[in-house]
């Protein structure tokens, strides 16, 4: 379909266990795997909770997290979102749970501005590609 | 103290020339690693009876190499899928098979072609597995992974640019004694923060050499080294960590790696402690690695190791020579079999221009992030 193959980011193959994170962002959910019996969140994704051995299911998360770590991309070494160098991912951690992060882009921002301890919240963009939602952040603060 | 490993050596030493592009197979390559580790120890394939490697899934398999150089029956061939983090895992398994009487002479190896080549993924198209979470939003090679560590570290301690190009800087001064190194030529700090963006933090100077080339040691019972030519190098305990499943992203704290479990393991079992280590061959698959790892072995306190290198504390006359070869930052990257190559040299004495006088002991570490292990070998066993 496209011309250039560097001109689209990865595209995610769903498995069995991970198919329904990919089918609450195609409607503008961002859920997290947890289980129905401890309530611990896993990521990424199991289908038996590795501390109880109890069944998981997608929940809905607030959206909401802080960056953890993050990095700007100058180079071209994956393809997708060349036209956007440098851009910023990171990892977010989600205030759900301690320790539970999602890797993400971060728009919104300048590069410089992005910092450890900043606060950011999920939107949804189209992933390039056509098929696929996925979760961004922006500082809570931007707009 | 004496530990399950320590009856096992490293007799042999071989690899091929380290090269950008060779447009050599990886088949070809590894056979010439395995032929020159023997004939460095004076077996034949006759000896041979083992033949390990650990791979991504990218090179010729130990029983393809061993019929290539003659063996005609082996006996024990395992082939390890991992990186950097298993490669202590490999080694250990295979004096593990030798002190077990699996096998008596085993070669450890590991090639890497030119179409293996880790910090790019251009031609990736879709991802799986954990990959789904993180390709999809441009992020999906080491150099991004390491850059994040890092930046948690600078955020944490306060380390900087600076400390990070005191270890390249470092590292490429030795290198320029080592001529079987790809990386001669001297840089400064200056070169180094000029050098351009990678995956910021983290800069050209601070990543790896990808290279072609192979590594082949041999690894035989301390009794039957004592029959072999060179003085036999000891395994005096192996120890690795591995934790969150691999992944890099969910490791509980960024500004370390593994090796904050695997150091008081390897300590342990050894009885030693870093004060007693003559060489350090790092882990380098980026220069952050060698930060990370190097607190958390015991050589410094967290934020200091850009005052200790800058000190000469890792380097000839300082308190250990860290990376004599230059590293898989200069010498390039063999996956960190290379390391193990240096470690024997430097033991037996035999490292000429770069030889760290009276060396009796080298750690060797290998991995980053989650996973990984390190040993120590010495020229006495425990
Ligand atoms: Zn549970």
């Amino acid at each position: 379909m496209a011309a250039d193959p560097l001109s689209l980011p990865p595209q995610p193959v769903p498995d069995a266990v991970t198919a329904p994170f990919w089918a609450a962002l195609a409607e503008g959910r961002l859920a997290m795997c947890r289980c129905g019996q401890c309530g611990l969140w896993l990521q990424p994704p199991l289908e038996r909770c590795r501390r109880c051995a109890g069944p998981t299911r997608f929940v809905d998360v607030a959206g909401t997290g802080t960056v953890y770590s993050f990095i700007v991309q100058h180079r071209a070494t994956v393809p997708g979102y060349l036209d956007d160098l440098p851009y910023v991912v990171a990892l977010v951690e989600l205030d759900e749970q301690a320790g539970l992060r999602l890797p993400a882009r971060i728009v919104g921002v300048d590069p410089a501005a992005v910092h450890c301890g900043l606060r950011v919240r999920a939107e949804f963009a189209d992933l390039p590609g056509g098929e696929f939602t996925v979760a961004v952040f922006r500082p809570v603060d931007s707009r | 103290m004496s530990h399950a490993l320590a009856g096992a050596a490293v007799v042999g030493i071989g690899r091929s020339p380290f090269v950008r592009s060779s447009g050599r197979t990886t088949l070809s390559m590894a056979a010439q690693a395995a032929r020159e580790a023997l004939a460095d120890c004076g077996l034949t394939a006759a000896d041979v009876d083992g033949f390990t490697c650990y791979s991504t899934g990218d090179s010729a398999g130990p029983s393809q190499v061993a019929h290539a150089i003659g063996v005609d029956d082996l006996g024990w061939s395992l082939s390890v899928l991992g990186g950097g983090n298993i490669v202590t895992s490999t080694v250990a398994g295979a004096a593990a098979a030798v002190l077990s009487g699996q096998a008596e002479v085993v070669v450890v190896y590991r090639v890497l072609g030119s179409q293996t080549r880790y910090g790019r993924a251009l031609e990736r198209v879709e991802v799986d597995g954990e990959g789904q979470f993180a390709g999809p939003h441009g992020y999906l090679v080491p150099p991004q992974w390491f850059a994040m560590y890092c930046r948690r570290h600078q955020y944490e301690y306060g380390s900087t640019a600076a400390d990070l190009g005191a270890i390249a800087v470092q590292e490429r001064d030795h290198a320029v004694r080592n001529p079987h190194a790809v990386a001669r030529s001297p840089i400064t700090l200056d070169d180094y923060l000029n050098s351009r963006w990678i995956s910021e933090p983290f800069r050209l100077f601070d990543c790896c050499y990808e290279i072609d080339g192979a590594v082949a040691i041999v690894v035989t019972s301390a009794e039957r080294a004592a029959d072999l030519p060179h003085r036999p190098v000891h395994l005096l305990g192996a120890a690795d960590s591995n934790r969150f499943g691999g992944s890099v992203d969910q490791w509980d704290d960024l500004s370390c790696m593994y090796s904050r479990d695997t150091a008081p393991r390897l300590w342990s079992r050894t009885g030693l402690r870093p004060a007693d280590i003559d060489v350090a061959c790092m882990y380098d698959c980026f220069t952050f690695t060698v930060m990370a790892t190097f607190e958390d072995f015991g050589f410094c306190a967290k934020g200091e190791v850009g005052d200790y290198f800058r000190a000469g504390r890792a380097t000839y006359g300082g308190d250990v020579v860290v990376n004599p070869h230059g590293g898989l930052l200069s010498e390039g990257y063999i996956h960190g079999l290379n390391h193990h190559y240096e470690a024997v040299l430097q033991l037996r004495g035999d490292a000429g221009d770069r030889q760290v006088s009276g060396a009796e002991t080298a750690l060797v570490t290998s991995g980053a992030g989650p996973f990984g292990g390190a040993l120590v070998y010495g020229t006495a066993a425990l």
